[in-house]
């Protein structure tokens, strides 16, 4: 027992001498960067609500106006807060929220191109209310009993997390006409 | 603001939620819209961009092939509220369901809708979608039955 004691503590020793502790943690930071660092950012708690190429209006030049307004172009028929006052952006949801699976389509007119643009108001949630930036446009939205056309609606209502938090606008595409109920 | 209430919002969805609607010719930016465009801005709100749908939610477009084989299957397609109701001309109508068919089935109606379809079936949108839905897909003595609208 004791010589078990004596190699234990020979070792020990010798392993201190020759490697301090930060030397260590380095060793294991450094394998914690390289092996997990790369998955971890996909998991970063913010909802991409749009990873399509699509979203042509952020690259026109021009007077577009500020997402964090309600006079926003991409704002045109939008009721709720807007998540680029709570820690998203107009087109993507704040950290511990997800944007509904459901949502109504809408049209909008970009003053920089003079082009209609299909407008996708999606709600985030999972989160109470924002209560940042609260804007109501109806430009071509409908009453309740048209409901698909509607931004009276809690889209959260489909997610798995009713709690609405706010609103984002993403573009979809380029719109041929406007939408036929204006 | 957010008026309306989840359970209200579910029901409609539930009620409503089969296609919604149709048309076109060429994709956006000038022209006239053409199908896809259509979809997107009168269906994919609730069938989503990709037409799987919302589980439990909203049905997927992706498998109608066993709803177009049924007798009434192409009846349902027209009257489906989200579809007889879209402010879509009969022609527009008729073009879309050939392309939602086409692009999420993998399915070519034989004959394709036309506009003279669309009209004979959309004027009588169904009362109840869920339950025509269901008896398209029970077996044929029940639905024989059951199917009304």
């Amino acid at each position: 027992m004791s010589r078990l004691d004596r190699w234990l503590e020979d070792s020990a020793r010798g392993l201190a001498r020759a490697a301090g502790r930060r030397s260590f943690l380095a060793r294991v930071g450094r394998l914690s960067l390289g092996v997990i660092g790369a998955t971890a950012l996909p998991i970063l708690p913010v909802a991409r609500a749009n990873n399509d190429p699509r979203t042509l209006p952020d690259e026109v030049e021009g007077s577009q106006g500020d997402p964090a307004h309600c006079d926003y172009w991409r704002h045109c028929a939008i009721d709720g807060f807007l998540c680029a006052c709570c820690g998203g952006s107009a087109v993507s949801c704040p950290p511990g929220t997800s944007s509904s699976p459901v949502t109504w389509v809408g049209t909008c007119l970009n003053p920089a191109d003079d082009q209609h643009y299909l407008i996708s108001y999606n709600d985030c949630c999972g989160r109470g209310y924002c209560g940042r930036c609260m804007c109501n446009r109806n430009e071509g939205e409908r009453p309740d009993y048209h409901w698909y056309r509607s931004n009276d609606i809690n889209w959260c209502g489909g997610a798995s997390n009713q709690l609405y938090n706010c609103s984002i606008a993403r573009v979809i595409g380029l719109a041929s006409e406007q939408q036929p109920e204006r | 603001m957010k008026r309306c209430a989840v359970a209200l919002c579910f029901a409609l969805a539930i009620l409503f939620a089969p296609l919604s609607a149709l048309a076109g010719e060429k994709n956006g930016g000038g022209g006239r819209p053409d199908a896809a465009e259509d979809y997107l801005l009168h269906c994919s709100a609730c069938h989503t961009e990709s037409g799987a749908g919302v589980p439990d939610l909203v049905p997927s477009l992706l498998e109608l092939a066993p709803l177009l084989e049924h007798a009434r299957g192409r009846e349902y397609l027209v009257r489906v509220p989200g579809v007889a109701q879209a402010p879509l001309s009969d022609a527009r109508i008729a073009r879309l369901l050939n392309w939602v068919l086409e692009n999420y089935s993998k399915l070519r109606p034989e004959p394709p809708f036309d506009a003279a379809e669309v009209a004979s079936f959309r004027s009588a949108p169904l009362r109840d979608p869920v339950g025509f839905r269901a008896g398209l897909t029970r077996p044929a003595a029940q639905a024989a039955a059951s199917a009304s609208d």
